[in-house]
C-alpha cells in the first residue's frame, strides 16, 4: 500500500519524492539535538517492526504506519526515521523499493510531520484524555493523506495503476481507525507520564 | 519515555516471532504450467488474496495477450495459442503490483501446444485398445512420444507444484534473524550518529574564559 514498488513509477515522480525527502532529512539534521537521537533511532525501529505485522482487509492487506505518533513525538525528524526503516525493509525483505524509497518516505512522512506540527499545540495543551482524542485525528488523518499521496504518484506515472475508490474505502478506513487508536492510546499514556516527550524535534 | 519505548521494541521482536501474521505483505504472484495451461494466483505474504486482481499477460515481444480480472480468490487460469516466454502482471489496485515469468520452454514442446480436448482424445483412444492399453491406437512412434512426454510433463508438474508453491510463500517472509538484524542496524546508526555529533562538538573552540586573568 504505502511501500510503491520498483518499476510502476515515472522518472520526473521518482525525482520529485527524492528530492523532497532528501530536503526532509536535510532539515532534520539541522534541527536534531543529539539528546533526541536515541528517541528518534527507537521510533524507526518501531516503525520498521510495526509495518511487518500485516491484517487481510478486503481485497488487499494492510499494517501500522505510526506516522501521526511519529510526527507529534519526533517532528521533523520523521523523516529520517522512515527513511531508515523503509531502506532496511527493502534490503532485508524486499517490501518496496530502492528507487521509490524517496516517494515513499515522503507519503509516509511528510503528513506525519505536518499533521504531527498542526495537532502538537492541542495535544500540549489538552488533558491526557483531549491529547488522546486529538492524536486519534491525527494519526488517521496522516493515514489518509497517505493514501493520498500514493494515490497520487500512481495516477502521475501511470492511469493503469491509480487505486479504486473501492479498494481505498476497504483498505484506509479500517487503517484509519486502528493507527488512531493506537496513537492515540499511546499519546494519552505519554502525556500522563511524560509530556515534554510530545515536543517534537525543532518545536519550540 | 526513552526506557519505555525501550522496552517495547525490545518486545516487537518476540511478538514478531511468535505472531504467524507477522510477515511483509508484499503482493506475489505464483503461477505454473500443467498441460499448456497456466495457471497460478496472487497472494500477499503476510495472509489473503487480492480479490479480483487485474492480470495482465503479455507475451516475449511485449503484445498484451489478455487483461481482465482473476477469480474471487486471486486465482486464474491461461491457454496461450503457441508457446511463448510469458510475463505476467497482477495490479491489486492499490500500489501493490506483483509480476513473475513463465518461459516457453515450460510448455510441452513435440508436436506444439495441444489443446486440452487433444490430449483427452489421445488418451481415450489409448485406454480404448483392450490387448495393450500402453499402447497408442495409432501405432504411431511420434504419437506415442508426444502422449509419454505429455503424461511426464503431466505428473512433474503435478509432483513439483507443491514445492514452487512453497518457496513462492517462503520467499520475502520477515525472518527473526532479519528483523534483528535491522533493529542492530538502526542502533548502529544512531550510535555513528552520536559520534559524529560529539566529534563536531568536540572541534568548536571552547569560550575563552570571561574577565581578566
Amino acid at each position: 500500500m504505502a511501500h510503491i514498488p520498483d518499476g510502476l513509477l515515472s522518472l520526473p515522480v521518482l525525482a520529485g519524492g527524492g528530492v523532497v525527502a532528501v530536503a526532509g532529512v536535510a532539515l532534520a539534521f539541522r534541527k536534531l539535538d543529539d539528546q533526541r537521537i536515541p528517541e528518534v533511532a527507537i521510533l524507526a525501529a518501531m516503525f520498521f517492526v510495526a509495518s511487518l505485522f500485516s491484517v487481510p482487509v478486503g481485497p488487499s492487506s494492510v499494517h501500522l504506519l505510526l506516522s501521526g505518533l511519529m510526527g507529534l513525538t519526533i517532528g521533523v525528524a520523521t523523516f529520517p526515521a522512515v527513511m531508515v526503516g523503509l531502506l532496511l525493509q527493502t534490503l532485508l525483505f524486499g517490501f518496496g523499493g530502492l528507487t521509490t524509497l524517496g516517494v515513499n518516505t515522503v507519503n509516509i512522512a511528510l503528513p506525519g510531520v505536518i499533521l504531527g506540527a498542526l495537532f502538537a499545540p492541542l495535544v500540549r495543551r489538552s488533558s491526557p484524555l483531549g491529547a488522546g482524542a486529538a492524536a486519534f485525528l491525527c494519526a488517521a488523518l496522516s493515514v489518509a493523506a497517505t493514501g493520498c499521496g500514493v494515490a497520487l504518484a500512481l495516477a502521475l506515472s501511470s492511469p493503469d495503476y491509480v487505486p479504486s475508490a473501492r479498494i481505498i474505502a476497504a483498505t484506509y478506513l479500517p487503517l484509519m481507525a486502528v493507527e488512531g487508536l493506537i496513537t492515540g492510546f499511546a499519546v494519552s499514556f505519554l502525556k500522563r507520564v511524560r509530556p515534554q516527550a510530545l515536543g517534537g524535534v525543532g518545536a519550540p | 519515555m526513552t526506557r519505555w519505548l525501550i522496552r517495547l521494541v525490545g518486545a516487537l521482536p518476540l511478538a514478531l516471532c511468535l505472531s504467524t501474521g507477522a510477515e511483509a505483505h508484499r503482493l506475489k504472484l505464483f503461477a505454473t504450467v500443467e498441460d499448456g495451461v497456466v495457471e497460478g494466483y496472487g497472494f500477499f505474504i503476510g495472509g489473503g488474496r487480492p480479490g479480483e486482481a487485474e492480470l495482465i499477460i503479455r507475451d516475449g515481444a511485449g503484445t498484451e495477450l489478455f487483461r481482465g480480472p482473476a477469480a474471487a480468490d486471486g486465482s486464474f487460469r491461461f491457454t496461450p495459442a503457441v508457446p511463448a516466454d510469458l510475463a505476467l502482471t497482477m495490479n491489486a489496485g492499490d500500489g501493490h503490483v506483483a509480476d513473475t515469468r513463465i518461459a516457453a520452454s515450460r510448455f510441452p514442446q513435440a508436436g506444439g501446444l495441444a489443446p486440452a480436448g487433444a490430449v483427452q482424445a489421445a488418451e481415450g483412444a489409448t485406454s480404448s485398445v483392450p490387448a495393450d492399453p500402453a499402447m497408442p491406437a495409432t501405432g504411431d512412434d511420434t504419437g506415442l512420444a508426444q502422449l509419454v512426454d505429455r503424461s511426464v510433463d503431466r505428473a512433474v508438474s503435478r509432483q513439483i507444484e507443491p514445492l514452487l508453491e512453497a518457496y513462492a510463500q517462503a520467499d520475502g517472509r520477515a525472518r527473526f534473524n532479519d528483523v534483528v538484524s535491522g533493529i542492530a542496524m538502526i542502533i548502529g546508526l544512531a550510535g555513528a550518529a552520536l559520534w559524529a555529533s560529539s566529534r563536531r562538538r568536540g572541534k568548536t573552540p571552547p569560550t575563552p574564559p570571561a574577565g581578566p586573568s
